[in-house]
């Protein structure tokens, strides 16, 4: 088979995989319920900013308008992550307790047949309301939503990057999920608030070693001031982290199988 | 009457036995501690970043009569009780949909005297641990918690709140006894307790509207009251507060009793 | 004395229908549709004090209910009850003083604290006297074994063990009226034989009433005196244990394990006894009314290769169909 009949054939699973998770879904009402109190959720988070931008109406250049993109941006590009991709914060969990083991006997990539094999349907609160708020206060001009899908793409990237590079931590030490659910809320948490609130070191981590910057200055950089500067190194950041999570990956799998026939041995 | 205060002094032990073996029995969850010591720890930074870039670092700038180490240490209140707060909703929904219910109701003892005292157990323990927890970051950051008897301000109304949120969330919890979900109404109570009650933002740094509408609702009872009484005391304001504490415990407790005597009888425990 | 009287005691509830799909989501959201469910039709019932009593019936009688009612933690939709004088639902917390309750799948014990604790906490809360605690505690310590595992957390004993302590704990305070659902639920066979007797021996050393609900024929067999049978919420059958057994646990089921190549088709004829085939063995179903354990297994052996054999009790389910069965007949 040559490689782009490989990737067709890899893209036909993907796609039914989606579309059985919807059927599947089967459109319950408890589930649209927890999409909407997501939404609320959201909702009232920015209530409590418009309340804080009341009071202080510019905070290290940043005004209530860049919070709501900001918001945008980190919930559409979770949304979206989650709904397609809805195991990717459940990675250690998936490895620790070998259930990989499902996914190892399909003649499949395993990383993306993990990744597809869920799909959170509170994250549609999420992604609409990321949309809702964007077409509200956003830029419609075509560029801007060009910037905004742009925007979306590199955050939803980075969610999914991130867990599975913490994630992979579990190939090697055993049980992660408490610590890499904590790094997953922080994680999140850390997306939401504007960027420019931190200095020193700690900003320098949010653009090296957590990196929730390169979400959380979208709004200025991306969406406000074009910097190309900041847009290169998001992209580059969401494009070499999602290459480092599936080479990781790679190497814990080899660990993973390794480690289960010496298992069978004894 | 003196068989009623005998009465009383009954149920109070019984209530004090239940609550020492509560006690010991939630140290066995140590990695809940943990887990929410590392989200105190993380979520009072994030806030000390964000509120001293809204003061631009300024320590003598008062907004609204708070400063910023004020508005820091009015945070740490809020959160260490926000999360002393066990989860009650869900324990009581639990005990409906597998029955355990009837493990509570064998006993000579009533359900809601039962799950207060293990929540004022659990409580007031995860309180002090968080404020220990709080003080650890706020203190390097913005200085001692040196607001004259503010420490004694918060003590006084801080058992009042946990007990209003206690009765808030044992409202919400009973409505087990009829509907099989209570999460969407538990998710309201949350959502209003983090706005209206104060959570995020102290309620004299907003609008005067919304004021005015949080004077009239129970929540600022549970959090505002003895948060700003810690890092701003006033012995008129507290005699005030705690009176009208006692009110809405009052209120609640009548609303709490009333319901339960209501929903116990419609009760069906699962398992025929 | 009466331990319990009940009259036309009956429960009622509704359930709310679902319907399917999305819009009937929707609409039983906006418009419930509720229908209503007898879980108890009416029991007539009186047991007196220190008699020993096995509630019968299929899953979904309405065992569990009719005891959450007889313990005041269900209120009964119409019908009246007293036990031990008191009106449950109306008196609850003094009943409470006076009985005690054991749920086979519940477990009253702290789960990460050791058994002591939850029995210092009973102490407390049914206001035991000091000394009168410590003498009761010591003798169901000793009188259950429960030495070995009174100071390990509950988490870490075995199910057996935590029944004991379970069962214990239930008669610290020494009720008058014990009601058990399910006691001996998932333990093995030697277990439950000795908690049967434990508790027999506390119905004859304390007088203490007994009122059990159990699906195993063991706990009816040893433990009680009468057999209550209830159906649809109703009482079918109501007379002792002796002459039930005498009726209906005149069977039991021998199971053959035939040697490889052994024709099951050729099976002998053996007086009072009919084959039921099944697919690892062989179920010789035998009617001790007409033959003995020791003629079948006499003649079994050299008529048929076997590798393995097994004498056991039928199944209640079984014998309760069977009582269904005869009153079918008879109407």
């Amino acid at each position: 088979m040559s490689t782009a009949d490989k990737l067709m054939a890899n893209a036909r699973y993907v796609w039914t995989c989606w579309k059985v998770n919807l059927a599947a879904m089967e459109y319950r009402l408890s589930f649209l319920l927890l999409a909407g109190m997501m939404f609320v959720n959201n909702a009232i988070w920015l209530f409590f900013w418009s309340l804080f931008f009341g009071r202080f109406p510019v905070v290290q250049g940043w005004e209530l308008h860049d919070v709501m993109l900001l918001w945008a941006v980190s919930t559409g590009g979770f949304g979206w992550a989650a709904m397609l991709f809805g195991n990717f914060p459940r990675i250690a969990g998936i490895v620790a307790t070998g259930h990989l083991d499902v996914y190892l006997s399909q003649p499949r990539p395993v990383l993306l047949s993990v990744l597809v094999s869920r799909c959170s349907v509170t994250a549609a609160g999420d992604f609409l309301f990321g949309i809702a708020v964007y077409l509200m206060v956003g830029d419609t001009s075509p560029r801007g939503m060009l910037l905004f899908a742009l925007g979306l793409l590199i955050s939803g990237m980075l969610f999914i990057a991130v867990m599975v590079v913490a994630g992979c931590s579990a190939f090697w030490i055993g049980n992660a999920e408490g610590m890499t659910q904590q790094l997953f809320n922080s994680f999140i948490a850390l997306t939401t608030y504007p960027s420019d609130i931190f200095r020193g070191f700690v900003k320098l981590a949010l653009f090296s070693l957590v990196p929730a910057g390169f979400i959380s200055y979208l709004p200025i950089g991306l969406l406000r001031d074009f910097d190309p500067l900041f847009a290169a190194g998001a992209v580059t950041a969401a494009c070499g982290l999602t290459l480092a999570g599936a080479l990781l990956f790679r190497r814990g799998l080899r660990r993973y199988a390794s480690g289960n026939t010496i298992a069978m041995r004894s | 009457m003196d068989g009623e205060s005998n009465r009383w002094a009954v149920a109070g032990r019984k209530a004090a036995a239940v609550g020492r073996i509560a006690f010991r029995h939630q140290l066995a969850y140590k990695t809940d501690f943990a887990m929410r010591g590392f989200f105190l720890l993380f979520i009072l930074f994030v806030f000390i970043q964000l509120w001293s870039a809204a003061y631009e670092g300024d320590f003598s700038k008062s907004i609204s009569g708070f400063t910023l180490k004020q508005i820091v240490w009015y945070l740490v209140f809020t959160e260490a009780l926000t999360l002393a707060a066990p989860p009650l909703c869900s324990r009581i929904e639990e005990e409906v949909k597998n029955g355990d219910v009837a493990i509570r109701l064998i006993r000579p003892q009533s359900y809601a005297g039962y799950h207060f005292s293990v929540f004022a157990s659990e409580a007031l323990t995860r309180f002090i641990v968080h404020l220990a927890i709080g003080s650890a970051i706020a203190w390097p950051f913005v200085g001692p918690p040196a607001f004259g008897y503010g420490w004694l301000g918060l003590l006084a109304l801080s058992a009042g709140a946990l007990t209003v949120t206690f009765l808030l969330l044992m409202l919400v919890g009973l409505c087990a006894f009829w509907v099989e979900e209570t999460s969407g109404l538990y998710f309201v109570l949350q959502k209003l307790q983090f706005t209206i009650g104060g959570m995020l933002l102290p309620i004299d740094l907003m609008p005067e509207w919304l004021q005015r509408v949080c004077a009239w609702l129970p929540f600022q009872a549970a959090l505002y009251f003895p948060a700003r009484m810690g890092v701003h005391f006033d012995a008129a304001l507290l005699a005030k507060q705690l009176a009208i504490q006692i009110g809405w415990i009052v209120l609640l407790a009548l609303a709490v009793s009333r319901m339960y005597r209501r929903g116990v009888s419609k009760l069906h425990v699962n398992g025929g | 004395m009466l331990a319990l009287q009940t009259r036309g005691l009956g429960k009622t509830f509704r359930v709310k229908r679902k319907e399917a799909g999305l819009s009937g989501s929707f609409r039983s959201l906006w418009k419930p549709n509720w229908e209503t469910k007898e879980a108890v039709r009416g029991i007539d019932l009186t047991v007196r004090e220190g008699e020993t009593v096995a509630f019968l019936g299929p899953n979904g009688a309405g065992k569990s209910t009719t005891i959450k009612m007889l313990t005041g933690i269900l209120h009964p939709s119409f019908g009246e009850a007293e036990v031990l004088g008191l009106t449950p639902w109306k008196e609850r917390e003094r009943l409470a003083y006076r009985i005690g309750a054991v749920f086979g799948q519940k477990s009253q014990l702290w789960y990460h604290l050791p058994p002591i604790d939850t029995f210092e906490l009973i102490s407390r809360i049914y206001e035991l006297q000091r000394d009168e605690y410590v003498r009761r505690k010591d003798e169901l310590i000793e009188r259950f074994e429960l030495g070995p595992y009174l100071h390990t957390p509950v988490r870490k004993l075995s199910l057996g063990e935590r029944m004991r302590c379970e069962i214990a704990a239930s008669f610290l305070h020494g009720p008058r009226l014990l009601f058990m659902d399910e006691p001996t639920i998932g333990l093995d066979a030697v277990v439950k034989q000795r908690i049967r007797e434990l508790i027999r021996e506390r119905n004859r050393v304390e007088g203490t009433t007994v009122f059990l609900t159990s699906h195993d024929a063991g706990d009816v067999e040893t433990l009680c005196s009468r057999a209550v049978v209830i159906h649809h919420g109703g009482v079918l059958v109501d007379e002792p244990v002796e002459r039930m057994k005498r009726e209906v646990l005149s069977r039991k089921i021998v199971t053959l394990k035939l040697t490889e190549g052994a024709d099951p088709a050729a099976l002998p004829l053996i007086a009072g006894t009919r084959w039921e085939t099944e697919e690892e063995g062989c179920r010789l179903a035998v009617d001790l009314k007409r033959t003995t354990i020791e003629r079948v297994l006499g003649e079994l052996i050299g008529r048929v290769g076997f590798t393995d054999v097994n004498v056991e009790d039928p199944p209640l389910e079984e014998i309760i169909k069977h009582i269904y069965g005869m009153k079918g007949e008879a109407d």
